[in-house]
């Protein structure tokens, strides 16, 4: 109970925002695993216009660093950290793809119900497998926002998933070291 | 926690560059980027990067020039060639130079994750190695030759190397310094290992015996020749044949040994028949040789065969830093072998053995341990344990010490070049007066026979 204490008193909040069209139901449970799990304020922000200009014409795919480079320009006043949420295949210029992105400690980050369906094809509704697949990526990637690395534990949020399977397996909570890990990078604000 | 590594990303694009950068940050490791082969090699000379990922099409100095300066100034750096799709073959080409690993640009996110997870495999394997490597070392010991100073750490440098070549070996150096046991761990080093290695001393056998002992001889060949017998270059039968004291041979024995090596075959005493030899030859001496040759009694042609690689060993007082390590080893052994709990040494007499000059090097050391560990009474060898040896006591001054070293080394010139002025003199690199003056003035006698 301490900790929402002081959580309350510094008023930490993290927007959850759109890129376009996403279905506002993604955006409130990403939301609502913030504050359920994160124990952090989370609220939904108005949605920002698609990333056409992240669109790489060979792969087919969204430059995740282009976005994020075009947002860093938005100041997001009232908000601690920020999460966009995306409908479309991302990726970062090394890899094939990426569920999110976010830099080490930074203010953005993003992620994409894009790979979350095991037929990314497919045009069958997301299920709600999909959104806690998506929030889990959401949670991770905040996870960096707030500094935390990678973690070798397979029983932990920030261990790394390159595929569904593995993601599947993470759980959305931190391990016990990376729970006092993330509470003090909160303390440390 | 993982282990961190500290990595160097080395491509000449920015994005990619980034996005490595970003994604090992995630993973705590120390990162750092290079946007050139040039820019890789001043960053490693100032940080011991542990793994580099390398793009292998860069201008100026491409991937694979980097990986070469790489490997040669800094071979045990891990190198990850990155490459894109369709240049696997010069990828192929970049791990025989030495990469570890390969990426095809872009790769899986799990790719990135398992190539890192055998890297650290790889450096744990490595660092298992090197652990193991250094508690040998801190014994170390070259098979027996035990030493950590630098002219033995030199040597033991060299072992594997000349073991390498099949060369003859020239060992010179006083007596008591090991000589046999560094030709014994060249042998075991070469490719002759399996097979015998065979030493003999020159100075201990009458020349006339030598010969029949290297040679053998038929039945009948001389009296006393009942039957036949094999001489040590037909048992030694591609082994190593180690000739100790090569000195002390005579001129017509040098002839003989010469045709030896030149011909690679026998005829044993009282036969004609031609018998094929194999072997390598390794020579110890602690005569000056190039005197010998100067003064006659050692054939120069010979020398030449014998002495295509010289390895000179250092007398002990050259290297005193081994002292306390080979006394460590003395103490272990002999009170090993005689079950006596005879284990530490007093700090003075650590001094005194340190001081000491050690004519008879390693071997006198060896014998004094052995001596104190018999006669002491108690666990630890002081002072009084070494009264035996020649030094007084009370601790010699700087110039006593040098003045002993001095009087060691003029005498066994002298006696290597029995008595000759003018041929030690020059060995001396000094002038017959100043010889003849040092003489008198060290009190220098001639040995009577
Ligand atoms: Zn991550
Ligand atoms: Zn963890």
């Amino acid at each position: 109970m301490e900790d929402t204490q002081i959580m309350q008193q510094r008023k930490t909040t993290i927007g959850v925002f759109a890129f376009g069209d996403v279905p506002a139901i993604v955006l409130k449970v990403i939301a609502a695993h913030i504050s359920g799990y994160l124990k952090i304020d989370a609220e939904i922000m108005p949605s920002v216009t698609h990333p056409y200009y992240a669109l790489d014409r060979h792969r087919l795919q969204y430059d995740c660093g282009l976005i994020l480079q075009t947002m860093n320009a938005n100041r997001f006043d009232g908000y601690e950290k920020v999460i966009g949420v995306l409908t479309v295949d991302l990726f970062v210029p090394i890899l094939t793809y990426v569920y999110g992105e976010a830099r080490q400690g930074g203010k953005i980050a993003l992620v994409s119900t894009y790979r979350m369906r095991n037929n990314p094809h497919s045009k069958s509704e997301l299920s709600s497998r999909v959104y806690e697949r998506t929030a889990k990526v959401a949670l991770h990637e905040i996870g960096h926002l707030f500094n935390m690395l990678h973690c070798e534990d397979e029983k932990c949020l920030m261990h790394f998933s390159g595929n569904l399977s593995t993601l599947d397996k993470t759980p959305l909570y931190f391990c016990r070291y990376c729970t006092v890990y993330f509470r003090d990078a909160l303390k440390r604000r | 926690m993982a282990e961190k590594l500290r990595i160097l990303i080395v491509d000449d694009e920015m994005i990619v560059r980034e996005s490595f950068l970003h994604w090992f940050k995630k993973d705590g490791h120390t990162v750092a980027t290079a946007a050139s082969g040039f820019e890789a090699l001043e960053k490693i000379e100032k940080f011991p990067y542990e793994i580099l990922f390398v793009d292998i099409k860069m201008p100026g100095m491409d991937g694979l020039e980097l990986l070469k300066k790489i490997k040669a100034g800094y071979p045990d750096t891990i190198v990850i060639i990155i490459t894109a799709y369709g240049s696997i073959e010069s990828a192929v080409h970049a791990m025989k130079m030495g990469a570890s690993d390969y990426l095809l640009k872009p790769f899986k996110p799990e790719q990135l994750s398992l190539v890192l997870e055998k890297i650290k495999q790889q450096k744990k394997l490595a660092s298992e190695y090197n652990y193991m490597k250094e508690c040998l070392e801190k014994i170390t010991r070259f098979d027996d030759i035990i030493g950590q100073s630098e002219p033995m750490k030199k040597i033991f440098k060299l072992i594997p190397e000349v073991a390498r070549s099949d060369a003859s070996v020239l060992l010179t150096g006083e007596t008591g310094t090991g000589k046999e046991l560094i030709a014994k761990a060249i042998h075991a080093k070469s490719s002759r290992a399996h097979l015998p290695f065979i030493a003999i001393n020159c100075g201990a056998v009458p020349d006339s015996l030598l010969e029949s002992e290297l040679f053998g001889h038929q039945k009948g060949a001389f009296t006393g020749a009942t039957y036949l017998t094999r001489g040590f270059f037909e048992v030694v039968s591609g082994g190593t044949l180690f000739l100790d004291e090569i000195g002390e041979i005579s001129a017509k024995m040098q002839i003989d040994l010469l045709r030896v090596l030149e011909e690679k075959q026998i005829t044993r005493l009282g036969s004609r028949e031609p018998i094929k030899v194999d072997f390598r030859l390794i020579s110890a001496t602690r005569r000056n040789l190039a005197a010998a040759i100067a003064g006659e009694s050692f054939r120069e042609d010979f020398f030449y065969r014998i002495n295509v690689i010289h390895i000179p060993v250092p007398p002990l007082r050259a290297h005193k830093d081994d002292i306390p390590l080979l006394i460590d080893h003395f103490l272990n052994k002999y009170s090993q072998e005689m079950s006596k709990r005879v284990d530490r040494i007093s700090v003075e007499a650590m001094q005194l053995l340190k001081q000491y000059h050690w004519p008879g090097n390693i071997r006198e050391l060896e014998n004094a341990i052995e001596r104190a560990v018999v006669l002491s009474r108690s666990r630890t060898l002081r002072t009084s344990d070494f009264a035996f040896l020649k030094l007084a006591l009370t601790p010699t001054s700087g110039s006593q010490a040098l003045r002993d070293m001095e009087v060691s080394h003029i005498l066994k010139v002298l006696d290597e070049n029995d008595w000759n002025i003018t041929r030690s003199s020059a060995v001396l690199g000094i002038n017959r007066v100043t010889l003849h003056k040092k003489i008198k003035r060290l009190g220098l006698q001639k040995p009577s026979p």
